[in-house]
């Protein structure tokens, strides 16, 4: 029970209360008495501390309330604002009581003394960086512009305020028509493509004027403009700009397009990329010992990356200009092709009149004229009645051995169940059949998007590495073909002596080394194998390579019998050896704890172990022998097959293309950008009045990397790598020594590398038709067309759309 | 005397753009150059004479790697007319068959003199011999020289040289196939060209200074993380320079890369807040 509000009224209530409880139970009306009691002693209290007058007031007012809302609106209308507004005195007294109004002045001036002191200098800091960014100014420069003492405007693209980048010189015209002639687009006329491609890979949505060459007055000039001087004899350009304080220039060779050459920031990749994630994504199922210890390897280094990332306390935001450099090296790759763009268009602009043809050179035009004319009539002849029924039949021939071609991929493919081997699992030969046919079916494509490469600009350098791959693999293949032939016809020539040489180192081998006859058999056959195997090899000489393999498997299969058996009997004989020789010492090993513990045997176990003991162990001689020599003959034909596996990778796998281009001209053949810091002491005794003041300068001459030839054979050293942990581990020293079983290196790893030229997922019959049927058939009748969709790749990276560039429609 | 300890060398044509090198090679002054030109010319005699004798011992007789022989002739047949045409080879020769004729002879001389000392040495003992005094006087150099080349809102360019150590971990992998010898390197892999890494700034994460561990000593070096790579990369990985020019080296490329107002203000004193 509660306190009363009045103390002295407590025992008043105490009995009330009690009483009250009791009513509630057994419903008598004893209780009146004691609740008048109980509220006179109430009543008396409050009268005591002046409260009743209160409540009585309340009352009534309640009272007032209900009857004024139940009657007149208006009056409780403003009853409430009434209440409202002293309500709102109330807290103002309140707030004024408690302080609330100097705390909130306090906290105003701590606020606007925090925003006087920190923010204020803050943003001055970070202004005056901002200009001191701004002071340095960084110019792209080809370095086999002509050059030429010639009045000129400089154009190119701007790539943010202070980041030029240098497309051509035009001589002999005003910076004013220039202007308007780039915003028109006159200078971009008669382009052999769409221009808007070119906006769209150089990232920037038009070309600007960046500054004047080779002038003295410098009236009239954008501030942002740049100043050259440059001539025959001047090697670097002088450049000054009124904004900047220090300027780079960086120096580059441009890369010419039509010999595709071409700058990238990343290695080319000779192997398509997607076909090592599937790979690795189907590895983990049956991954073995090594390959575990490696991912593990893997991920703890993660984790000690994610720890590294947590020292460097703060993440800088790139600049405008750092993040540009993938772009810039777009810009390089196009910078010829759009040099001569403009300087081709430079006659729309500047008055610069044509000298007309005199009469000798009008006559050798008009001759020459016709006989292109008749050449011209017999190519269009050519092209309107027989070109079509060649290609109509070359199509449906093509179409016809791809269908082929598919039955042979679905039979060599087909498996019993989802988990067993197919035939490409266990034979060389069909797996060989099988990278052939593969590769079969997607040159078609290979070729479809070579011949998009035409249809679009020179500089755009998507598809180089599929070129390069494309004629890696037919080389390849007619190499192959020509060693094929070389010896097939060597093979056939002397069928019977090979015939007769295999069947000698067979019976002197495997026959009577092992007293066993299987071979016999065979004998009569083996010329006519023979033969086969050299008509095989005019399709490649990795065909009979292949067959060479598979028929050294099989011939060997019963020394591959043997060893399993000998070495499963060597196994248990050493296991049962060694227990015995822990009950000679009166010790067991224990299974449930994994170790060795002493045990009281009898005496009749002591004896018969004993003797068992020294019966295996004089037997034992025997069979080491035994099983030596099978395992011997097992790791022989295990490396030789090893052999003819990596000389089987050789021929389908071998980067030769790229190796005889990296001869030809390693500019084809891109592994990344360096730089070099020329001395500017030259540079500046070059300049030839002193009185003009050049700011801080550093001459960066930017190179193209070529692809270092370790990276071409990646792959190779890869491979290498995994045999060799494979099979020179001391766990398959171990296991030869247990008589354990030697595990086979893993098929995936092994042939990836043979793979690796090939997509994951073949094209369909249909995708293949679909794609012939939607070439485009000429050059000439496709130049109204739309552009071809191929995406849009910087250096096989996506590159993100800045806005697309205006798109213009000529002629 | 023809080496001292790494010294940093900077070359700073801009506030934004720094090289800094650093190298053992002393200021060359002319004694300096007369000596190692000597050096030079002793080492292409020793590989001459080493490649002389491998000929005489294992190629002169055998019909099959030079059929149509060397063509100034190695052989005693060719020895006496070499002889005799260096004796009257004013008369009929320029000054530079003479002198080609003179080297000729002397160096088949000297061959059938290596020939006659080595001959009762077993075979594979000469080939190996021979081998590898012509991989040391060819392949081994005096000088390393490793720089890096830092750009403001372009990156860094590292060049170190070849078959050092990359990882930051120097104590398990320093060897890396690089035997130190009389304070030359041995058995670099291609000592001709150095290797050039460019990393844009865009992928700097940070420059910092870290301690390694190599044998016994703890080394200081300068490394850069890079973002999305598993390793870090070792400035300077073959030489390895000390603390001072470690440090000195870690502020400019701090002050050319990012610190713009600060790092020009600096420049003349070449000193900053150590952080």
């Amino acid at each position: 029970m509660s306190q009363s509000l009045a103390p002295e009224c407590n025992e008043v209530k105490e009995k009330y209360d009690t009483c009250f409880l009791k009513w509630y139970s057994e419903n008598n009306n004893e209780c009146s008495e004691l609740f008048k009691e109980y509220s006179s002693c109430l009543q008396r209290a409050l009268k005591e501390r002046g409260i009743d007058k209160l409540i009585d007031e309340a009352r009534e007012d309640m009272k007032d309330k209900d009857t004024t809302y139940m009657t007149r609106k208006k009056s409780g209308y403003i009853t409430a604002r009434w209440d409202l507004v002293t309500r709102l005195y109330e807290l103002a007294i309140f707030a004024w009581n408690y302080g609330v109004v100097t705390r909130a002045a306090k906290g105003f001036a701590a606020l606007s003394l925090v925003f006087l002191l920190i923010f204020i200098p803050v943003e001055r800091l970070a202004t005056r960086e901002a200009e001191l960014h701004d002071g340095l100014m960084r110019v792209f420069w080809p370095a086999d512009l002509p050059r030429s003492e010639l009045k000129g405007v400089v154009v190119g693209w701007r790539n943010s305020a202070l980041d030029v980048f240098v497309l051509a010189i035009l001589e002999e015209v005003e910076p004013r028509n220039v202007e308007t002639a780039l915003k028109l687009g006159t200078l971009l006329r008669n382009a052999p493509h769409p221009v808007s491609r070119i906006y769209e890979l150089c990232g920037q949505s038009s070309m600007h004027v960046l500054g004047v060459s080779n002038t003295t007055d410098s009236a009239a000039f954008d501030p942002s403009w740049i100043r050259v001087t440059i001539g025959p004899r001047r090697r670097v350009p002088a450049i000054t700009c009124p904004l900047a304080s220090s300027i780079q220039i960086i120096l580059f060779d441009r890369p010419l397009p039509q010999r595709m050459q071409y700058v990238s920031l990343n290695p080319i990749t000779l192997s398509l990329e997607d076909k090592h994630d599937s790979f690795k994504m189907a590895v983990p199922d049956d991954e073995d010992e090594s390959e575990r210890e490696e991912r593990i390897k893997k991920e703890k280094k993660q984790r000690l990356v994610e720890k590294l990332k947590q020292h460097s306390i703060f993440k800088r935001v790139p600049s405008e200009k750092e993040k540009a450099l993938a772009r810039i090296v777009n810009q390089i790759n196009w910078a010829w092709e759009l040099e001569q763009l403009l300087q081709k268009n430079v006659s729309r602009i500047g008055p610069r009149p044509k000298r007309s043809l005199s009469v000798s050179e009008r006559v050798v035009e008009s001759a020459q004229n016709a006989r292109d004319m008749m050449v011209v009539w017999l190519w269009t002849m050519f092209i309107t009645y027989v070109w079509p029924i060649i290609k109509k039949i070359s199509v449906w021939i093509l179409m016809a051995l791809r269908v082929v071609a598919e039955l042979c991929l679905i039979v060599l493919e087909w498996r019993a169940r989802p988990g067993y081997a197919a035939l490409k699992d266990i034979s060389a030969t069909a797996q060989q059949v099988e990278i052939r046919l593969q590769q079969f079916c997607y040159w078609p494509m290979q070729y479809i998007t070579l011949r998009l490469r035409k249809q679009d600009w020179d500089s755009v350098t998507t598809c180089h590495p599929d070129y390069i791959r494309f004629y890696n693999s037919l080389w390849l293949v007619a190499n192959d073909i020509i060693i094929g032939i070389a010896l097939g016809s060597y093979i056939m020539d002397n069928a019977n002596w090979v015939a007769n040489r295999i069947s000698q180192l067979l019976t002197q081998y495997t026959v009577e080394a092992l007293q066993s006859s299987c071979i016999v058999a065979l004998r009569p056959a083996l010329p006519h194998i023979i033969w086969f195997i050299g008509v095989a090899s005019f399709v490649g000489a990795s065909l009979p390579i292949a067959l060479f393999s598979d028929l050294l498997s099989l011939l060997t299969i019963h020394i591959y019998s043997f060893y399993l058996a000998s070495a499963r009997i060597y196994h248990w004989q050493l296991t049962i050896l060694i227990s015995l020789f822990h009950l000679f010492r009166g010790k067991k090993h224990n299974v449930l704890r994994n170790r060795i513990d002493s045990c009281d045997y009898d005496l009749d176990q002591l004896l018969v172990g004993t003797i068992l003991f020294t019966l295996l162990f004089f037997l034992l001689p025997t069979v080491v022998v035994f099983y030596l020599n099978f395992a011997i003959a097992r790791m022989a034909i295990i490396s030789l097959k090893a052999v003819f596996d990596t000389a089987l990778s050789c021929l389908n796998h071998f980067p030769l293309f790229a190796i005889m281009l990296r001869v030809k001209d390693p500019g084809r053949l891109p592994g990344g950008i360096r730089f070099e810091l020329r001395d500017t002491q030259e540079f500046r005794h070059g300049v030839d009045d002193a009185s003009e003041r050049l700011p801080s300068t550093s001459v960066i001459y930017l190179k193209s990397v070529p692809l270092s030839f370790k990276a071409m054979f990646h792959q190779y050293f890869q491979l290498g790598h995994r045999i060799r942990k494979h099979y020179l581990s001391p766990r398959v020293v171990f296991c030869l020594l247990t008589g354990r079983f030697v595990p086979p290196l893993n098929r995936k790893n092994l042939y990836k590398l043979q793979y690796s030229m090939l997509p994951a997922r073949r094209a369909g019959i249909m995708e293949l038709w679909n794609a012939i049927t939607s070439l485009p058939s000429s050059n000439k009748n496709n130049a109204r067309a739309p552009p071809i969709q191929v995406p849009v790749l910087a250096n096989g990276r996506k590159l993100n759309h800045h806005g697309g560039g205006r798109v213009r429609a000529y002629g | 005397m023809l080496t001292t300890p790494p010294t940093l060398y900077i070359r700073r044509p801009s506030p934004t753009t720094a090289e800094f090198t650093v190298t053992t090679c002393p200021p060359l002054t002319l004694p300096l150059r007369l000596l190692l030109a000597a050096l030079n010319l002793l080492r292409g005699i020793i590989a001459l004479a080493a490649a002389a004798l491998f000929y005489k011992r294992f190629l002169e007789d055998s019909p099959f790697i030079f059929p149509f022989s060397l063509p100034f002739g190695f052989g005693p047949r060719n020895v006496t007319r070499g002889a005799q045409q260096a004796a009257g080879g004013g008369t009929d020769g320029s000054g530079i068959g003479y002198l080609v004729q003179l080297v000729t002879t002397s160096l088949s001389q000297v061959a059938s003199l290596l020939g006659k000392i080595a001959a009762p040495f077993p075979s594979w003992a000469v080939a190996s011999v021979c081998l590898l005094v012509l991989h040391i006087s060819l392949f081994t150099r005096l000088h390393t020289t490793e720089s890096v080349l830092v750009l403001r809102g372009l990156g860094m360019q590292i060049s170190s040289s070849p078959g050092a150590a990359r990882s930051p971990y120097l104590g398990s992998s320093s060897g890396g196939g690089t035997v130190g010898f009389f304070g030359f390197r041995l058995f670099g892999p291609w000592p001709w060209r150095t290797e050039q890494r460019f990393i844009p700034t865009e992928q700097i994460r940070d420059v910092l200074i870290n301690e390694a561990f190599r044998g016994f000593e703890v080394r200081y070096c300068l490394i850069v993380v890079v973002e999305g790579e598993e390793d870090v990369t070792v400035l300077f990985p073959g030489l390895l320079p000390r603390r001072k020019i470690v440090e000195r080296v870690w502020r400019g490329i701090r002050e050319c890369l990012w610190e713009g107002e600060e790092g020009r203000r600096m420049t003349g004193t070449g000193s900053l807040k150590e952080r």
